[in-house]
């Protein structure tokens, strides 16, 4: 039985797909000390964001929530090409969190409610760093809400469905450097919102193994309230520049197929593994689409990004040390969507290797204290850019990316 | 639980500890260690005005300052520490005066004023010039004339004039003589020595050397739309040439031997480029109208431009402009250039089927003696294919430029002001133009000699030498 789920692996190597990307990782302390192997895991209700079949796992009489925060470094490192002068982005934290709650409406039927921070970035570089003039901070903030239905096929079997509703916004600024003011300055931002669907399947086989399947669709954000704005711009230039005008977006948010293995290998220790597929391919390029202002006519600033979809590996352990305390620890492999050609330092990403750990702390046995560290390590990545290209602004040189994650919260069950 | 409660020692040690903590997470890199391969202590910079710093139509503290061979020589400090480079500086608020940039055209094209210099002794006029009185300026004497500083550029200099006796003599200097006025003062007063000599006696402590010498050669010709001066004597050129080159490269003495850009890669030219020009005029005039040229064979009827014809920039703001001409016998105020009655003159414009082919007849010629004579001298070999011991600029630079180039985000063109490489008289560089220069000798010198000089960062110099 468990050969053939695992036959299942050389299909997703096949895909030469690469997750990663602007995934903030697993949404919740217990499954990122898991290494965010989730997909047919269901011992944190956390799962349901990731697989909204585990809902009918949860269909006793209890009502469960589980609420924390996450916190998120993610900083890289840069030497110039050609400069040879290193730079190190400024200490930012992306902030983040979760609300789960699930309760049983009949014996067959349970709902569920997912908010979570899934995607999200913020790049800040030294106001005078090599690549000002591409970018110097940049900003993305996403909130997804999912409500989420799941039924009881058998007893062994469950489904569920959730639709995802999701807000974004979006900032990002970056020096004129075509001028001697080192204040100007051309800064975007924007906010929008967009729908989805995540539907999934959970399926145990005796005691011991259990799978997942899940899939969730891709988020459109469209934003259409942005505002451009320029300081700092010489009168000659005014009309190049406008000091305000209004744009709009679109954020293309990646599709997730993820399937998963939990297999309890003693009463004590549990394994999970997941693979999980990332469709960045939907984020072909960020188009502004600046509107008309005064002399200055409508027009397009485009940055092609030509994502590629993304294979994660993932690896969890759970540990049970004693009745009150259980250990968490995972590995994952997570590959770029980014190509090298298109490495930008508005947002830096690489192959990356990730470790982490956790525990969760039985308070009593309704209430349970949870708490992870996630350490992500990137491969050194190298960006070429092409001068005579003119139209793409870039900055050659290489980067290295180390992220720390951190995530406590507290689960309960009445 | 007391230790919760904590001292304010052990909080000041928890703040910097945890300070310390977040700042650990930016992963490190090994950055290379800069290292030159040669002895560059002693730079010696051997040219005409854009090895000088001339730039926006004017030779000032601020032009000298943003000189590509003092930039390159900055780049050279931060290998070798204590490695000097002493050029010719002019006092502040002195020298030849610059232009400002007063506003854009509707083709938007810059026009200028002349902010006038202060550093004049005195003037020689020359009133039977070609194409009008010329006057040459006597300027102070640099501070550094006892011995001559390391940036030998001249303005103006040409290689005809390489060994011409009292060139830089005021003593001697009538209005109709050889005399560079440039020169002049990076001598002590009444010398008499030839620019070879000076560079000889330069030479002598020198432990490294760029070459970048002979586009003065034709400027007079470029900027008189054919009809003054003759074309350079190109055997005289290449003796000359070799004659500083054998001095430069004594001893196996390393440095960088530049060829000469295209001339139509300057905005001098490219500004002018027949049909684009056209095309640029006919939007901002919102017409149809296009450009006549008078027949290159001086039979002064006009015809149609080509597109390898280049209209000089000097003459691009009086397009259009309505000017009396004789049609007949009667007199009539029509557009200049732009109606085929009113052909913009001859000595406005390069021609490509004879005056463009000629000097690129010369620019062929020297160039490929540059070539020949890196190989008679073993210079290293620079470009990527292991071919050329030159360093073309127009392959790493100007040719790219004359489109346009992105570097770290910031768009570089050959359109004066806004594409910042070129200052306002079309011809000399910005301080980011001679960035640029720079750059192309570093990438030149680290393939040339192995080393690992850092470049310039371009976007950090000011757009303007004002």
């Amino acid at each position: 039985m468990r050969l053939r789920f695992l036959s299942l692996v050389p299909v997703f190597f096949g895909l030469t797909a690469s997750a990663g990307g602007f995934d903030t990782g697993p949404q919740g302390a217990r499954v990122m000390g898991l290494g965010g192997a989730s997909t047919a895991y269901i011992n944190s209700i956390a799962g349901l964001s990731t697989n909204p079949g585990l809902l009918g796992a949860w269909g006793d009489s209890l009502i469960r929530v589980s609420l924390g925060g996450i916190g998120q470094i993610r900083r890289a490192s840069f030497v110039g090409q050609d400069t040879y002068r290193r730079t190190d982005q400024e200490l930012t934290i992306q902030p983040g969190g979760y609300f789960y709650a699930t309760g049983a409406v009949s014996k067959r039927v349970s709902i569920g409610l997912a908010l979570t921070t899934p995607y999200g970035y913020h790049t800040k570089w030294p106001n005078g760093w090599e690549g000002r003039s591409v970018v110097q901070e940049s900003q993305l903030n996403t909130y997804f809400a999912q409500p989420t239905v799941g039924f009881r096929l058998n007893d062994n079997f469950s489904a569920g469905v959730g639709f995802v509703y999701a807000y974004g916004k979006y900032s990002q600024r970056r020096a004129l450097g075509q001028y001697d003011d080192p204040a100007a300055q051309s800064q975007f931002s924007s906010s929008g919102s967009g729908y989805g669907v995540n539907v999934g399947l959970y399926g145990r086989t005796g005691d011991n193994l259990a799978f997942g399947i899940s899939y969730r669709s891709g988020v459109q954000l469209k934003m259409n309230n942005g505002t451009a704005t320029s300081t700092g711009v010489p009168a000659r230039d005014a009309a190049l520049n406008p000091a305000s005008s209004s744009f709009k977006t679109q954020l293309n948010l990646p599709s997730t197929l993820s399937v998963g293995i939990a297999d309890r290998i003693t009463k004590k220790l549990l394994l999970t593994f997941d693979f999980a597929l990332s469709g960045w391919s939907t984020l072909d390029s960020l188009k502004l689409d600046v509107a008309a202002n005064g002399s200055t006519p409508a027009h397009r600033v485009s940055t092609a990004r030509r994502y590629e979809d993304a294979l994660a590996f993932r690896v969890g352990a759970e540990y049970q040390a004693s009745p009150k305390l259980t250990i968490l620890g995972g590995f994952h492999y997570d590959e770029t969507p980014i190509r090298d050609e298109y490495i930008s330092p508005e947002f830096i990403d690489a192959n990356r290797i990730c470790a982490s750990a956790g525990l969760s702390y039985q308070l009593s046995s309704r209430f349970a204290l949870e708490a992870a560290y996630a350490f992500d390590y990137g491969q050194l990545r190298t960006a070429r850019a092409n001068q005579q290209m003119e139209q793409v602004a870039n900055v050659s040189g290489t980067y290295r990316t180390a992220t720390h994650t951190a995530s406590v919260g507290v689960a309960v069950a009445f | 639980m007391k230790n919760f409660c904590l001292n304010s020692r052990s909080r000041t040690g928890l703040v910097a500890a945890t300070a310390l903590l977040l700042n650990a997470c930016a992963p490190g890199q090994d950055t290379p260690t800069p290292t030159a391969g040669i002895n560059v202590s002693h730079y010696l910079a051997v040219g005409d005005s854009y090895t000088a710093g001339l730039s926006e139509g004017g030779f000032t503290l601020a032009s000298q300052t943003y000189s590509f061979p003092n930039l390159l020589a900055k780049q050279l400090q931060g290998v070798t520490a204590n490695a000097a480079f002493t050029q010719p500086l002019l006092d502040a608020g002195t020298g030849t005066g610059y232009l400002d940039l007063v506003d854009f055209t509707a083709a938007g094209f810059p026009r200028t004023r002349r902010v006038a210099g202060q550093a004049v002794v005195r003037t020689l006029i020359n009133p039977a010039a070609c194409g009008g009185a010329d006057t040459v300026r006597v300027l102070t004497r640099s501070t550094t004339s006892s011995a001559l500083p390391q940036n030998l550029g001249v303005p103006g200099i040409t290689l005809s004039q390489l060994e011409t006796v009292n060139l830089g003599n005021a003593s001697t200097a009538t209005p109709t003589s050889v005399f560079n006025p440039y020169f002049e003062r990076l001598l002590p007063a009444a010398d008499s020595r030839t620019y070879l000599q000076a560079v000889t006696t330069a030479a002598s402590t020198a432990t490294f050397f760029t070459y970048f010498q002979g586009l003065d050669d034709v400027m007079p010709y470029v900027r008189s739309g054919g009809q003054c001066g003759a074309l350079p004597n190109t055997t005289l050129m290449k003796n000359n040439a070799k004659k500083i080159l054998d001095v430069l490269t004594a001893g196996g003495r390393p440095g960088i031997i530049a060829k000469l850009p295209a001339i139509i890669t300057l905005p001098l030219l490219r500004q002018g480029q027949g049909l684009v020009l056209e095309a640029r005029l006919q939007k901002s005039f919102g017409d149809t109208a296009r450009i006549y040229i008078e027949d290159p064979f001086g039979s002064g009827e006009g015809q149609h431009i080509t597109n390898s014809d280049y209209v000089l920039a000097t003459a691009l703001l009086r397009l259009g402009q309505l000017t009396r001409v004789v049609v007949g016998t009667t007199s009539l105020m029509l557009p200049y250039g732009r109606d085929i009655r009113n052909p913009v003159r001859n000595s406005d414009v390069l021609d490509g089927v004879l005056e463009l082919a000629r000097i690129n007849n010369v620019f062929t010629i020297y160039n490929n003696e540059l070539d020949r004579l890196a190989g008679v001298y073993l210079m290293p070999v620079i470009t990527e294919a292991g071919t050329k011991r030159t360093l073309d600029l127009d392959v790493s630079l100007f040719n790219q430029v004359a489109d346009a180039i992105s570097i770290g985000g910031v768009v570089y063109s050959a359109e004066p002001v806004r594409g910042n490489v070129f200052s306002l008289d079309y011809y000399s560089l910005t301080p980011r133009g001679n960035g640029l220069v720079a750059n192309a000798f570093i990438t030149a010198i680290n393939k040339a000699y192995h080393a690992n000089i850092p470049a310039v960062d371009v976007n950090s110099l000011p757009t303007t030498a004002r």
